[in-house]
């Protein structure tokens, strides 16, 4: 193929030589189309090799030197979530996160370490997500000892002083109180709620009153049985000498002792297929926002890799058929996206999703399903094969074009127990995908016909009631109000 | 944008200006050797037909950021076109003459009659209710038809294809209303493919399936603006801030204008403000300046030159009061503030910078520690240059979210406040002192970026004149005093030069 791509190259030439000679107006250099370009091999992607420690007191730390400008990051994993927090307490583990670091110290308040940072132009960052707790600090070479010493002190010593403890109860009211503004986020909350069940820990959120549950004994609690050098990965990637970093390191977090912790057991997501047809009345929008789906799956599932190929066939880029037909084709969207999500550590969802006028709801809804069963029905070309792997493995080396992300990839897969070497076994399995495997894994994963629907918008402008896709349940999103 | 949000248009991005304005400020004596440690890397060159390209070797990784910074956007826009920068921007995706077609000859057939349909459409439709609703109806039909015929002729998104399959990442567009910048990465090795895409594409460009992807765009436009508050917000607060200057148009386009647009006039909007005098293109990675400068040479020198169109003349005449629009919503409240500035370019753009750090970035900036963190009547509060843009003269704009339970009224009134002690009291030497510091931090950290450093240094060197700027500003805000903040805060931030926008909740929520 590429021998055959260079005679065209000089084939090409040698007509447009003979085109500006015979034409004396033509003045434009010919310079040849893509599809005639020869590229050299790509240079030798360097991967630097991260050095992986483990502390006396059992917190792992993963160090790569980067000498090219003068600056030092950290980024730890602390291993908590909100999946740990009591059902009547939602929001305890996103305030505990907040205020760790804005609460202070016991020898410092946190308007004090503001104060220390902003006038380096440090920053020094905690926070706690679903199913992992973070901690960041960014800082100029020279101040990192003053870097390391205030995170270590917000991890070991926070005081959750209880003014800090009631301004990020403002911001969670606040935010339940603008909740319903926004269709994308309605739309999406409410998908996740359908999936994974409204009570389940990974789609619940806060209210008026999980919130006033919280107190600070609740938050000291969190802390105190979370917070422990073993439970933690620090990633520190930056201006420095591996050795000597690693010496800072133990004497910022010196006194740091190992403790055993147990988090509790969350109950396994147990996902019953079943197709619904949801509406939620949103009178102030002229476009629906609309998500379809079920359950998705785990990275670790050996599907993973042909589920990857699939899914950038079917829509997780601007070459999928969704943008394709749905967006230019029809013209019925501006965003338009579908993706069989793999988490690392529970289950993700399938969802095909877009916004599109009021008047086109239907139509849009049944276009992105037929997307879906398409995947199941026939194999893909072998065009679209070859363009996803392609793409896939081409791209590659942007894996490696910063160091963050390299550290910070590493503890990912070591944080939920995949191998060091995944990123390296996903290329080589898709390397051997086929449009069989595809096809195969689109009929075990993806059930056209057992999807969930949700859409957000004025049913009274909709192309067709909603109904005629199945029995429609209305979802009041109305916010509830103790005491109301 | 054509694949995500546009520039400047939400919230969120309004944090991103505050960022961008921050990094751009300044640094103490050691930056020169920065400016020239850069110099020696970057390698700037101009073809015969006035294109320019400044190409800066970065060899951490074998991969390679492109930006093209056509220096047209909304901006240049008339009314009855309004849009027409964005939707250009989308077409610019849809390929050439050879890309993204099996028949261009037959497929320039059907787009012809598409063109005559549809505006035969328009001429039925300007009869208002005495159009003729049958001759309509056959006139859509041949519409549909035409759009039928063409597409059986596409080769679809071959453009986008091609940089997906070569293993281009952040492949992307956007328009603003400054510019439309024109965005992707590529493994190095792939350099020329980049060459030769780029070039055709302002070479020879096809807008095919025109009416399709104003359907598109008529759908980002409910996304963002019509069904979002605060976009809903910005559009009334922008109209109201300017009456003859064309930064008051939305970027989108108003519905009505995308509407009845014409391919014709999107090809001489192209015609007007696309010749390689007006474009500017950064490289930044693993490349060889003087492979870049044969290959631009082979690749760009085919683009006809001509004159670079002439700027936007239209003055905004200062404003006789305040001005105040308020949008019954049934969404929470919010509140913008903008006082008139003058440009990017102007003497005092260093001291709105400095402005914004005091007044606007981090937990110990004036706003949040007055509204969000004493007071508790506010979630953010901030304050900012940028919008709507920076070529011309833009606001200086000030925003707070009200926390629950609290108005807009509150937060004005405290914002008040802040603006006014920038007025009686002199900063403090540990504020400007910070400015001066977390400016040369910014800055530093921008520096590990490709697709950052392209983007800024075509940014410098179009808006400003000289990418160098971007390390200049650093000395400009190390000259600024507190008596600078004290004045300019004096001279601009007066009632009668300023412009209110709140949305106020309709329905009693909850």
């Amino acid at each position: 193929m590429k021998g055959n791509r260079l005679s065209t190259i000089r084939v090409s030439v040698f007509f447009a030589i003979l085109l500006c000679l015979a034409a004396p107006s033509c003045t434009q250099k010919y310079a040849g189309h893509y599809k005639e370009l020869e590229y050299p091999k790509l240079g030798d992607v360097q991967i630097p090799e991260v050095r992986r420690v483990t502390l006396d007191n059992g917190m792992r730390l993963f160090l790569l030197e980067d000498h090219e400008l003068p600056l030092i990051r950290v980024s730890a994993r602390i291993r908590v979530g909100s999946i740990y927090e009591p059902a009547d307490k939602i929001g305890l583990a996103a305030i505990t996160g907040t205020v760790m670091r804005t609460g202070g110290t016991t020898s410092k308040t946190g308007d004090e370490i503001d104060e220390e940072l902003e006038a380096i132009a440090a920053s020094v960052e905690t926070g706690i997500g679903l199913n992992s707790g973070s901690a960041s600090m960014s800082v100029l070479k020279e101040d990192v000892d003053t870097g390391l010493s205030i995170l270590a002190d917000v991890l070991m010593n926070p005081a959750f002083r209880e003014n800090k403890i009631q301004l990020a109860k403002i911001l969670h009211r606040s935010a339940i109180s603008r909740r319903n503004d926004n269709v994308g986020s309605i739309a999406y909350r409410e998908y996740q709620k359908l999936i994974y069940g409204p009570d389940s820990v990974y789609a619940r959120h806060t209210e008026y009153a999980t919130i006033g549950n919280i107190s600070r004994d609740d938050l000291v609690a969190f802390h105190t049985r979370y917070y422990h050098p073993n439970n933690v990965m620090l990633g520190i990637w930056g201006d420095f000498d591996t050795k000597q970093m690693i010496k800072k390191i133990e004497e910022a977090f010196e006194g740091w002792k190992k403790v055993d912790v147990q988090p509790p057991t969350v109950p396994e997501v147990r996902y019953e297929y079943r197709s619904t047809v949801n509406v939620i009345r949103k009178d102030d929008v002229n476009q629906s926002n609309i998500y379809l789906g079920h359950i998705g799956g785990l990275r670790n599932d050996p599907d993973y890799f042909a589920l990857i190929v699939m899914n950038r066939v079917l829509g997780s880029s601007f070459t999928g058929r969704l943008f394709k037909n749905v967006r230019s084709r029809k013209g019925l969207a501006y965003s338009v996206r579908g993706n069989y999500s793999a988490n690392y550590g529970f289950p993700g969802v399938f969802y095909v999703g877009c916004q599109t006028k009021s008047q086109s709801t239907v139509y849009a809804i049944r276009a992105m399903t037929e997307e879906v069963r398409k995947m199941t029905e026939a194999e893909v070309t072998d065009e679209e094969l070859a363009l996803a792997k392609e793409s896939y493995l081409n791209s590659f080396v942007f894996n490696f074009d910063t160091k963050g992300e390299i550290v910070g990839r590493l503890m990912t897969y070591e944080y939920f127990g995949y191998p060091a070497d995944f990123l390296q076994k996903t290329k080589e399995n898709i390397e051997k995908v086929t449009k069989a495997d595809v096809l195969r894994v689109a009929r075990e994963h993806l059930r056209p016909d057992d999807v969930q629907i949700i859409a957000v918008g004025r049913p009274q402008d909709f192309d067709e009631p909603l109904s005629v896709l199945g029995p429609l349940r209305e979802i009041d999103i109305t916010i509830p109000v103790p005491g109301k | 944008m054509r694949h995500a949000m546009r520039e400047s248009r939400t919230v969120l991005n309004c944090v991103a200006l505050v960022l961008f304005a921050v990094a751009v400020l300044a640094p103490k004596p050691a930056e020169a050797q920065d400016l020239a440690e850069f110099e020696e890397r970057l390698t700037e060159f101009t073809l015969d037909n006035g294109l320019k390209f400044l190409v800066l070797e970065r060899h951490e990784a074998p991969v390679v950021s492109f930006h093209t910074y056509a220096d047209v956007g909304s901006v240049d826009e008339v009314k009855g076109i309004t849009g027409l920068a964005h939707l250009f921007e989308h077409m610019a995706f849809k390929g050439t003459k050879t890309l993204g077609t099996k028949n261009y000859q037959a497929e320039v057939e059907a787009m012809a009659r598409m063109d005559e349909t549809f505006e035969a459409i328009k001429a039925e439709q300007r009869k208002g209710d005495r159009a003729d609703k049958a001759r309509l109806a056959e006139l859509q039909k041949q519409l549909k038809e035409a759009q039928e015929e063409a597409q059986e002729y596409l080769v679809h998104d071959e453009f986008e294809e091609v940089y997906v399959r070569e293993g281009g990442a952040g492949f992307n567009a956007y328009t603003s209303r400054d510019a439309t910048q024109y965005i992707v990465s590529l493994p190095s090795n792939k350099t020329v493919l980049w060459m030769s895409m780029e070039s055709e594409r302002f070479l020879d460009p096809v807008l095919r399936e025109f009416y399709k992807e104003k359907d598109v765009v008529m759908e980002e436009r409910r996304l963002s603006t019509e069904s979002r508050p605060v976009g809903r917000l910005l559009e009334e607060f922008l109209a109201i801030a300017y009456k003859a200057h064309p930064y008051g148009e939305p970027i989108v386009g108003h519905m009505s204008d995308l509407k009845t647009m014409t391919r014709a006039e999107a090809e001489a909007f192209f015609g007007k403000y696309y010749g390689p005098s007006n474009l500017m293109v950064a490289i930044v990675g693993d490349v060889n300046p003087d492979r870049m400068r044969t290959w631009a040479q082979k690749y760009f020198d085919r683009v006809p030159g001509g004159p670079k169109p002439d700027p936007v003349e239209t003055v905004e005449p200062p404003q006789l009061g305040e001005r105040r629009v308020v949008v019954d919503d049934p969404s929470q409240p919010f509140v913008l503030i903008g006082y008139h500035k003058p440009s990017i370019n102007h003497s005092d753009n260093a001291v709105f910078d400095a402005i914004t750090d005091t007044i606007g970035v981090g937990r110990t900036s004036r706003l949040y520690k007055s509204l969000v963190k004493e007071k508790k009547i506010a979630i953010v509060a901030t304050g900012f240059p940028g919008l709507p843009g920076n070529k011309y003269p833009g606001l200086f704009l000030f925003y707070a979210v009200p926390a629950r339970g609290h108005s807009n009224q509150e937060c004005q009134e405290a914002i008040d406040v802040e603006i006014e002690r920038l007025k009686t009291e002199l900063v403090s030497p540990a504020e400007l002192d910070k400015a001066k510091t977390r400016s040369r931090a910014s800055l530093i950290r921008q520096l590990a970026s490709n697709p950052g450093l392209a983007s800024q240094l075509t940014f410098y060197e179009v808006v400003t004149g000289d990418w160098r700027n971007l390390f200049r500003q650093l000395d400009q805000i190390e000259q600024v005093t507190a008596e600078d903040i004290q004045r300019v805060a004096r001279e601009y931030f007066v009632r009668k030069n300023r412009t209110v926008g709140v949305i106020e909740t309709t329905a009693a929520e909850n």
